[in-house]
């Protein structure tokens, strides 16, 4: 057990050596791969935090948008029912005023129906009527009848308007010559009467022809030109078809 | 048995053989560390390179359960301390070679930096006259007793490895010479763990004086903070 101050100062030398050596190449260099693993390490943990923090940020932008939709949705549930409902009125509107025409071009088309059979009854009628009278005048006609009709068309050719007579005379020009058609011959006192009432109304010049017609069943005609006063059997029942069509035509 | 033999001289100075094991250990260490860290890889360690940082961290641990936060800067010294105590410690179970710790003149040295190592570090940490006036707290009658502290715990530092680990070996010569060849095993078993237990005994209490070096400045702010707490404290 001696002090050898040699070797005192070689191991101090060689002690600082040695730590400078392992500071070299131990200390420094596991300090390092220390050091880098740790940077890594806060690194990824920093890169954990940020993917996090864009997850979380992602996430939240996704349930505000997820919200926003569920508004719009609502909201253009609300509008497609509020379109719905006002398509649904106009199209029950639509249908009603549809509804409404067709019930009047059902109600026109009955209305018209119901006048056409109207019509058709009123010429049945009519037929039937004239017929009828046809074969009960004709039944009746002779010359007695016929007397008196004479007597009755001096009276209606006397009881003209004078307007009617002097549109007449304008259309004779104080000449011509009129045709009194009689279903019977007509006796000469009549035909005297009937001369005398044509020349006082109508024109003092005018020649008269009597003619026999027996499609007249009984009366008289006055024809002048175109100009016709007829009070005969035939003229009157030739009235039924006439009086059926403008009953037909004053028909709605 | 010389356990410090002179090897060889240069130019007069002696070189022991303490010297050249040193010297051995110093180019192990060098060359092991060198091809160990040639290559490290921050993704995929391996084993060697997993031990290795396993090591490094146990050292910056234990100097941060000590003085926290001044890890970094007593690593190099502390873990240095420890590697090499014990690796010197090792030695003596190599047959032909003695522990370089079981030279007085090893010891005294490394008690010696460690007596030196406390004032440096003590300096840089709490300033020259802080550090030098925790010398004259909590009296200045105490100062002798300051400095025949340091020098008793430094003498103790160095005499108490010199003393284990020289009869450690000395141990096992005897048992060896007496018992036999294989007699001695547990002898060397023991040394290996006394070998391991005084280089943490030696790089600890260096530790410690560090600390407490380091530490002497906390402890004049807190005695300088003292008397004005005080005085807050008893004013009306």
């Amino acid at each position: 057990m001696e002090l050898n101050w040699t070797t005192f100062v070689l191991e101090i030398i060689n002690f600082l050596a040695l730590l400078w050596l392992l500071k070299r190449f131990l200390y420094r260099p596991v300090l390092q791969i220390l050091a880098a693993r740790q940077a890594g390490i806060e690194q990824q943990l920093a890169s954990a935090r940020d993917s996090e923090a864009r997850a979380t940020a992602m996430q939240q932008q996704f349930a505000s948008r997820l919200a926003d939709w569920e508004q719009e949705k609502a909201a253009e549930r609300r509008r497609f029912d509020a379109e719905l409902a006002t398509e649904k009125e106009r199209q029950l509107a639509k249908l009603g005023k549809e509804l409404a025409a067709e019930r009047e071009r059902s109600a026109a088309q009955d209305a018209n129906r119901l006048a056409t059979q109207r019509r058709q009854l009123a010429g049945e009628a009519s037929v039937q009527a004239r017929q009828f009278a046809s074969a009960l005048l004709g039944r009746l006609a002779g010359p007695e009848l016929e007397g008196r009709l004479v007597q009755l068309f001096i009276a209606e050719l006397d009881a003209l308007p004078e307007e009617q007579l002097a549109e007449v005379r304008a259309g004779l020009d104080g000449q011509g010559q009129g045709v009194v058609s009689t279903a019977f011959e007509l006796p000469a006192a009549q035909r005297q009467q009937v001369s005398a009432a044509v020349a006082s109304r109508l024109a003092p010049q005018l020649a008269l022809e009597f003619r026999v017609d027996p499609a007249l069943l009984s009366g008289a005609r006055l024809s002048l030109g175109a100009w016709r006063l007829d009070f005969s059997l035939a003229g009157e029942l030739a009235f039924f078809p006439e009086a059926a069509s403008r009953g037909q035509r004053q028909q709605p | 048995m010389d356990a410090a033999s002179v090897v060889f001289t240069i130019g007069g100075m002696q070189i022991t053989s303490t010297v050249v094991t040193t010297w051995g250990l110093m180019l192990l260490f060098a060359l092991g560390c060198r091809l160990a860290t040639h290559r490290l890889s921050v993704d995929q360690p391996g084993l060697l390179q997993t031990a290795l940082e396993g090591s490094v961290l146990s050292i910056k641990a234990a100097i941060d359960g000590v003085l926290p936060g001044r890890d970094d800067m007593l690593l190099p010294f502390i873990g240095t301390l420890w590697l090499f105590v014990a690796a010197a410690n090792l030695t003596g179970l190599v047959p032909g070679l003695h522990s370089p710790t079981a030279d007085l003149s090893t010891t005294a040295a490394l008690a010696f930096i460690v007596f030196l190592s406390v004032h440096w570090f003590g300096i840089r940490s709490a300033g020259p006259k802080a550090y030098l006036g925790h010398y004259l707290t909590p009296s200045p009658v105490l100062l002798p007793f300051h400095l025949l502290g340091e020098l008793s715990r430094t003498l103790a530092l160095a005499v108490r490895l010199f003393g284990n680990i020289m009869s450690l070996e000395m141990a096992a010569l005897l048992v060896l010479l007496v018992a036999g060849l294989l007699v001695p095993v547990p002898v060397l078993m023991l040394h290996i763990i006394e070998a391991l237990v005084q280089a943490y005994i030696f790089g600890t209490l260096a530790l410690i004086y560090i600390a407490g070096g380091m530490q002497s400045r906390e402890a004049a702010d807190s005695r300088q903070t003292q008397p004005t707490s005080d005085k807050k404290g008893s004013a009306p």
